[in-house]
């Protein structure tokens, strides 16, 4: 490698990044836009209790309840139905009273009562549900343990450990924003082969090494320096910044790999945008489950960036140590080897 | 004793079904142009390519400077200068940072870059961008930047193409100056009056290979035919061409005849161009 060609083309590619009205509009308007979005999303959780009913048989005391209107029940017509209305957040907290409810009171026996909680319900909503439900049955027997309960976590178990939105929503802000820096960088390479710059590298003693790794590092290190002032700006390295300054690291460099990608198969800078947002969408993916969770399935495990998302949203959100996160970052490692060596490889045909 | 600093040995390369080049074999001399002329799609851009080591040939070798290009890449690539056929400048950066970024890829510690631009004629624009100047300037900063490392050899394709007489004859100024600086010069080139003057052996390829190789003036001698063409008062006063071979025992006689007998209006020698001599060699003219 020679380092004094490396610096002189990165040089090279952060001039001519910077230069192009294009590429600098996004990049200051990504920064302002994604902060500005940040800030006016609300810092703090809605703790409204709202209760799904699944019951084939009401207790008298259920219906005394909801026709006051102290606790609002929403009642379904299955559990499955309960089930999924919990799971799809219209509920934080569901509740299945089984069929022979009444006959178990009457004959002293313990039924069994199902509660459904979502995965980001509050630790006290459980509580507070329990303890109402136990509170109707004393209503409705007079004795103090006539019921059972069971409770059920529908999604990952995030009980207690719930997070405003915009802290959900920050991660999303901040993968989103070095992404632009991906399309920037496929439209720059893309325009260097189309005006045939490229072509007049390759005739110097310049090795190719030394021209893939200066894209690398203009690309990641443009991509990864405004993750980092967002993630900065908006608190998100408050908690584990080591491992949050190192995903985003990473990402950048799976980012830059995804942008040599893009630009094997863009003919111009139109074309590699066009890519560009394809990849952007796809990418996004893991952190809208982020967002909302039970939104992604596991089939997102698939996406490179469900590895960063996680690792991440764990470190950042829930204070995570490497521990927690190290099979993640070495799935996303495998991955960058991956996208980066086969966007080099494709890169190198295109060049010819 | 001359050394050969170009010798391509039966070069190869074929696009998939379509051979490019076919087997050619050449060597140009230290400090000698080489013109390398054909039509579109003769194989000259893909010949400039494999000798610059842009791509590898299927079958052959090219030796540049005593070194194989293929074995010695990088060496070979720090002792020539290429100037493109198409601009392919970096528009948004000025002359300056253009010349500045290449001396810099050649390993360049001081260069003067102001002095290579006033050569070229484009002292004064320096800190302009290349995206504000005009096909001459940006044609001539491309010759410019071929020159940043004084290579040994340098390759011109198509240097003067589509460019105003100013800016040509400033170019083919820059041609004869490196030749005397010592540079081996490869160039390829529609123009055929340039290649005539510049080159000190033509090679005409089509199709793929080399068809003749050669000085100019021997390859009219060999495939041209020199001629003394008269335009003569005829008997209603219109005007004839005659046409006198100069080349054949009857000249003397012919050229007596047309003096004696006829009433001689204009006269003038006319010897073959490099154009007539790769019409009658392929069958095909030059901007085909």
């Amino acid at each position: 490698m020679n380092f004094g060609v490396i610096k002189a083309l990165v040089a090279k590619d952060f001039a001519l990044f910077f230069r192009n009205r294009f590429y600098t509009l996004i990049t200051i308007l990504g920064i302002v836009t994604y902060l500005i979005v940040y800030f006016v999303m609300p810092s703090s959780v809605d703790e409204e209790l709202e209760i799904g009913l699944y019951a084939p048989v009401i207790p008298p005391v259920f219906e005394v309840i909801q026709q006051g209107g102290g606790i609002e029940f929403e009642v379904y017509d299955s559990e499955e139905a309960l089930k999924k209305a919990v799971t799809d957040g219209a509920h934080e907290a569901g509740v299945a009273l089984p069929a022979d409810i009444m006959e178990k009171f009457a004959s002293g026996l313990k039924p069994v009562v199902t509660l459904y909680f979502s995965t980001d319900a509050p630790d006290e909503i459980k509580d507070i549900v329990e303890t109402m439900i136990r509170e109707l049955a004393y209503l409705q027997t007079g004795q103090t343990l006539s019921i059972e309960v069971s409770a059920e976590i529908l999604g990952p178990d995030l009980l207690g450990e719930q997070i405003p939105i915009r802290d959900r929503m920050r991660l999303m802000l901040a993968i989103m924003l070095i992404m632009l820096e991906m399309m920037g960088l496929a439209s720059l390479i893309s325009e260097e082969v189309e005006q045939g710059t490229i072509r007049a590298l390759l005739v110097t003693p310049m090795s190719i090494r030394d021209l893939f790794a200066a894209k690398l590092i203009m690309g990641a290190s443009l991509a990864f320096v405004q993750g980092a002032l967002f993630m900065a700006i908006v608190g998100g390295l408050s908690s584990q910044p080591f491992i949050v300054l190192f995903a985003l690291l990473l990402g950048s460099i799976l980012f830059t790999g995804s942008g040599f990608l893009i630009a094997s198969v863009s003919k111009d800078m139109l074309s590699s945008m066009g890519w560009g947002i394809t990849v952007l969408l796809i990418f996004s993916i893991p952190s809208f489950g982020v967002m909302f969770p039970g939104t992604v399935t596991d089939w997102a495990r698939a996406i490179p960036t469900y590895y960063l998302t996680n690792t991440i949203h764990q470190a950042s959100n829930f204070n995570a140590g490497w521990g927690d996160i190290w099979t993640d970052l070495l799935i996303l490692l495998a991955f960058i080897m991956v996208i980066v060596w086969g966007g080099i490889m494709a890169l190198r045909r295109k060049f010819r | 004793m001359t050394q050969d600093t170009i010798v391509a040995d039966k070069l190869t390369y074929h696009y998939n079904d379509l051979i490019a080049v076919d087997h050619i074999s050449f060597s140009v001399a230290k400090g000698e142009i080489l013109g390398f002329l054909g039509p579109n799609g003769a194989g000259k851009t893909t010949t400039i390519k494999i000798l610059t080591g842009q791509l590898k040939p299927k079958g052959g070798k090219v030796i540049l400077l005593g070194m194989d290009v293929a074995e010695n890449i990088e060496r070979v690539q720090s002792e020539i200068g290429v100037c493109f056929e198409d601009t392919n400048l970096y528009q948004r950066m000025s002359a300056l940072e253009n010349l500045d970024l290449f001396a810099r890829l050649f390993g360049i510690k001081s260069f003067d870059a102001y002095a290579l631009l006033k050569r070229v004629g484009l002292a004064g624009r320096e800190k302009d961008r290349v995206e504000h100047y005009s096909k001459g300037m940006k044609q001539r900063l491309m010759v410019a930047r071929s020159l940043v490392s004084q290579p040994q050899i340098l390759f011109l394709d198509e240097p003067t193409a589509g460019l105003d007489p100013i800016s040509s004859e400033a170019i083919r100024n820059i041609i004869l100056e490196e030749r005397k600086r010592g540079a081996t010069i490869f160039l390829t080139t529609h123009d055929m009056m340039e290649a005539d003057k510049l080159s000190d052996r033509v090679a005409f390829m089509n199709q793929g290979k080399i068809v003749a190789l050669d000085k100019p003036d021997k390859l009219k001698q060999k495939y041209g035919k020199r001629a003394l063409k008269a335009k003569v008062s005829g008997k209603n006063g219109a005007l004839e061409s005659l046409e006198i071979d100069l080349d054949t025992p009857q000249t003397p006689e012919d050229i007596h005849n047309l003096f004696k007998k006829e009433n001689v209006v204009t006269i003038h020698s006319e010897e073959a161009t490099l154009e007539d001599i790769f019409i009658k060699i392929t069958g095909r003219g030059l901007t085909e």
